[in-house]
């Protein structure tokens, strides 16, 4: 089986090349069509500048080339995996997404460990319990938390956990003030992490509640599950063994879209916890118009996108054994 | 209301009572406080680019070869001493000895030619403006920089602080491309903090430069700059004690009222006489109904200017009463004799008898005409002041729309394309008239190729001769009578609608001590702020 799956995901990695080009194609045009370029954005910062200073600017950017130019130029260093330098930030854009990966990483995987651990376990207790007080309450706190913006989820943990209580940080990954390092700093980060994950996570935990009691009941309704009532065998093994390797499913389709969208995803959270991460970079870039910053973090998530797809659909046969996958000739 | 006159005096006291020992405070060495600033800069080398965060941090880093009191009188920094000669086209500079960059080498006179002549004047966004008439540096001796202009420049004395001509090392910048030198982001200078690190999308980090000339000084060992996107966030640090001080405009007004109101947390008032910010409303006056005098007058007579202070800026600022902000009247160009006064009591009337003059009656249902106001996106405060606009227009008849645009859009239609009919903004006057307030009303600056200059496309040549003379005149009070005369010509004919003389105050806490003792601010060195254990 692993063999085969191995060139399954292959298979559909090669055949995300394709897609991931057309994807950096029509970036590359699309991000474009949006007015003002880098030079206004940065006469503008500094709020007095000449026509030399706009023309100089323009020329170490290659913004004064024709766009065909700029355009070939660019596809020519994607070849090799040189996404460019982002002059805003006067570094190599590869080297500049590499530092923000990793802040942005540990906060989606905490929190995606976090929504899905809790989410699956709150769905399944309001499916089990269906009907009763708990699943009641546990129902209306999704709904509540699906429903409110992540901003002032974010904004009311810092007001009650950082400034009323001072359990945590107001925002950063690491204290600025008195720096600590080796297992120490490590400590630190966990402290400041507790907070955008716990954030983070509400809203998927909501979603993933949602899903997983949904799919819980109906998979509890099957006839598979009667049967094994039938047998004699007690709640919590049909349960474990029956039910939930069933109704997990809906819930992983979900979690892959998560991990998509991870590059992305957290702007919000990062921008209020002042999270050093990769969506605050991306935000900021799409401001100050740094294209081609823009289209490296671009073409790095339609990357992920496809990797992920991929490892999902293995995931779902090694949940459920009954799903084959059919290397590259499923269509 | 506060007054440059009551900060330069508790500051003098304040100084006075520490070096007099009369006060049981006495400056502490070491600790380090932590700033929050926004947005994160591009690069931290200001000879190159005059964004305000940039110029926040790279003040620290670079000197220039001078330093101004609260009266913008010029004090020594890096020349020690300096003479004019006789026609006003020569000045000399004797530097100090023994300074040291911060990797070691010294620092001569070739560095001060290099940087003023081959990096600011070039590439510096205002270096133009500054240095424009310096046509040759001459450095006879290691310690001495000659300075030859093309005719008299009097602001030249007024822009030579390390935020509008630092001075940057020859060694490490010489034959090579200024901007894509790594340096720009890790700068060499001689003030008094060195660069330590920089993790993007969170802090820079400086740390006291043991060599710095200033014996004794820095107090502090570190200072730290800390980039937060979220305004809530940033309040929330400063209330927590992890930020000790944000920066103008981190914070809003009313978040700042708020936390006044804190056990620890205090407003830092002063330290914006340098750059004397002015709030305004430009008019595009090359298209109707903007073309026409008296509908430009009429709404600089229906805006109600110390309501919008009140109610959108919580009193951070005080009614402009034309282009040159009242604080820096120390220099003595700022004058209200014989403007037009927009706030007498009668101003609805006034202002609608000039429309009505001017062609554009009122209808059967009160209104006159409409118009678009493209709201400068500064934030969210700036819509608020819109909203106030709208309401006190409507009162005279103008219909007012607003339009908020993402900051490059804004940028390119209002400042590349001209294609507006009302924006807010605010423009920074600068030390000198010449060097700041000129760029938003002299026909030179109509160019569409460069955002934030004469937008309004106002064009007068009586305008433009003052301005001119102002530029080459040596004598002080006959510049100042040109300023005089500018202010008079411009409020009456109003392309530009001046409301608030802006105070560009950061909000701190109370352990941090000194913090404003420059006429620059925050934008000064901090070298002598310190810190209460």
């Amino acid at each position: 089986m692993w063999r085969a799956n191995g060139k399954y995901v292959l298979g559909r990695i090669l055949h995300g090349i394709p897609i991931i080009l057309a994807i950096v194609i029509v970036n590359f045009f699309l991000i474009r069509l949006a007015p003002g370029d880098a030079a206004q954005v940065l006469a503008g910062e500094a709020g007095s500048a000449t026509e030399e200073y706009m023309a100089q600017i323009r020329a170490q950017f290659g913004l004064d080339q024709p766009l065909w130019l700029q355009f070939l130029n660019y596809m020519k260093n994607l070849l090799v995996f040189d996404l460019g330098f982002s002059f805003r930030h006067n570094r190599e854009i590869a080297s500049l997404i590499i530092e923000r990966l990793g802040a942005t990483a540990i906060l989606m995987i905490t929190s995606m460990v976090l929504s899905i651990g809790f989410g699956i376990l709150l769905g399944a207790i309001a499916a089990i319990r269906d009907r009763t007080f708990v699943s009641h309450v546990i129902v209306i706190l999704a709904i509540i938390t699906y429903a409110t913006p992540l901003f002032w989820v974010g904004l009311m943990l810092i007001i009650v956990f950082a400034l009323n209580l001072g359990w945590f940080p107001t925002s950063g990954m690491e204290s600025i003030a008195n720096p600590v390092t080796g297992f120490a700093w490590g400590l630190d980060v966990l402290h400041h992490l507790v907070l955008p994950a716990v954030a983070l996570s509400f809203f998927y935990m909501a979603l993933y509640t949602r899903l997983m009691r949904a799919s819980m009941l109906e998979t509890l309704g099957q006839d598979f599950i009667k049967t094994a009532r039938a047998k004699g065998l007690g709640n919590s093994h049909i349960v474990m063994h029956h039910a939930l390797r069933n109704a997990i499913i809906p819930v992983l389709t979900m979690a892959g879209v998560q991990v998509s969208g991870m590059l992305g995803g957290s702007v919000i959270i990062e921008s209020v916890f002042g999270w050093p991460g990769l969506g605050l970079l991306a935000y900021e870039a799409l401001f100050a118009r740094d294209l081609n910053l823009l289209l490296g973090i671009f073409f790095l998530s339609s990357i992920l996108v496809v990797v992920t797809n991929a490892l999902v659909d293995v995931i779902y046969t090694m949940v459920d054994p009954r799903i084959r996958l059919t290397g590259g000739r499923h269509g | 209301m506060f007054s440059v006159k009551s900060v330069v005096l508790t500051s003098a006291l304040a100084l006075s009572a520490v070096f007099t020992g009369w006060q049981a405070q006495a400056q502490q060495q070491g600790g380090g406080i932590v700033i929050t600033t926004t947005p994160e800069p591009s690069l931290i080398t200001n000879a190159l680019s005059s964004a305000p965060t940039t110029a926040e941090i790279a003040t620290k880093i670079f000197d220039g070869l001078l330093e101004y009191d609260m009266d913008l009188n010029p004090k020594p920094s890096l020349a020690e001493s300096w003479e004019i000669g006789e026609d006003g086209k020569t000045v000399t500079f004797k530097l100090r000895a023994g300074v040291k960059w911060h990797d070691g080498a010294p620092f001569t006179s070739a560095d001060v030619a290099f940087s003023l002549l081959k990096v600011v004047k070039d590439y510096h966004p205002r270096g133009k403006g500054n240095l424009g008439p310096v046509e040759t540096i001459d450095t006879p001796d290691e310690l001495t920089v000659v300075l030859n202009l093309a005719h008299p420049y009097v602001p030249l004395m007024k822009g030579l602080s390390s935020l509008e001509a630092p001075i940057v090392p020859r060694h490490i910048y010489e034959n090579t491309d200024y901007r894509a030198n790594p340096a720009v982001n890790a700068p060499i200078g001689t003030g008094p903090y060195r660069f330590v690190e920089w993790a993007k999308g969170s802090h820079i980090r400086l740390e006291r430069n043991p060599a710095y000339w200033r014996a004794g000084l820095p107090y502090l060992d570190t200072l730290t700059f800390r980039f937060i996107a979220d305004s809530a966030t940033r309040a929330a640090g400063v209330e927590s004690g992890e930020i000790d001080v944000a920066t103008f405009g981190t914070i809003n007004p009313v978040e700042m009222r708020r936390l006044e109101k804190t056990d620890g947390i205090s407003i830092a008032y002063g330290g914006y006489e340098a750059i004397a910010p002015v709030m305004m409303l430009e008019l595009n006056t090359a298209q109707a109904p903007f073309d026409k005098k008296e509908v430009r007058q009429a709404v600089a007579y229906a805006l109600d200017r110390q309501r919008i202070i009140d109610t959108v800026w919580y009193g951070f600022g005080k009614p402009a009463r034309g282009p040159i902000s009242s604080f820096v009247k120390g220099a003595g160009a700022w004058t209200e004799e014989g403007v037009r006064d927009y706030t007498v009591a009668d101003r609805l009337d006034i202002a609608k008898k000039l429309l009505d003059e001017a062609g554009y009656p009122a209808g059967a249902d009160g209104k006159r005409f409409k118009i678009v106001h493209d709201v400068a996106t500064f934030g969210e405060d700036w819509r608020r002041m819109g909203e106030v606009i709208r309401q006190q227009l409507g009162r005279i008849g103008i219909e007012v729309e607003l339009r908020t645009r993402d900051y490059p859009t804004f940028v390119r239609e209002v400042h590349n394309n001209y294609d507006f009919q009302m924006t807010s903004t605010w423009s920074i006057g600068m030390a000198d008239p010449t060097l700041g307030v000129q760029r938003n009303t002299w026909t030179k600056t109509i160019n569409k190729e460069v955002p934030f200059g004469n937008v309004s496309q106002y064009s007068n040549p009586e305008v433009d001769a003052l301005w001119v003379a102002a530029q080459t005149e040596a004598d002080p009070a006959k510049r100042n009578a040109h300023f005089h005369n500018l202010q008079r010509l411009l409020v009456e004919d109003s392309p530009i609608i001046w409301i608030m003389d802006m105070d560009l105050v950061a909000m701190q806490r109370d352990r941090v001590k000194d913090l404003i003792t420059s006429p620059l601010g925050l934008r000064g060195g901090l070298y002598d702020v310190w810190v209460q254990p």
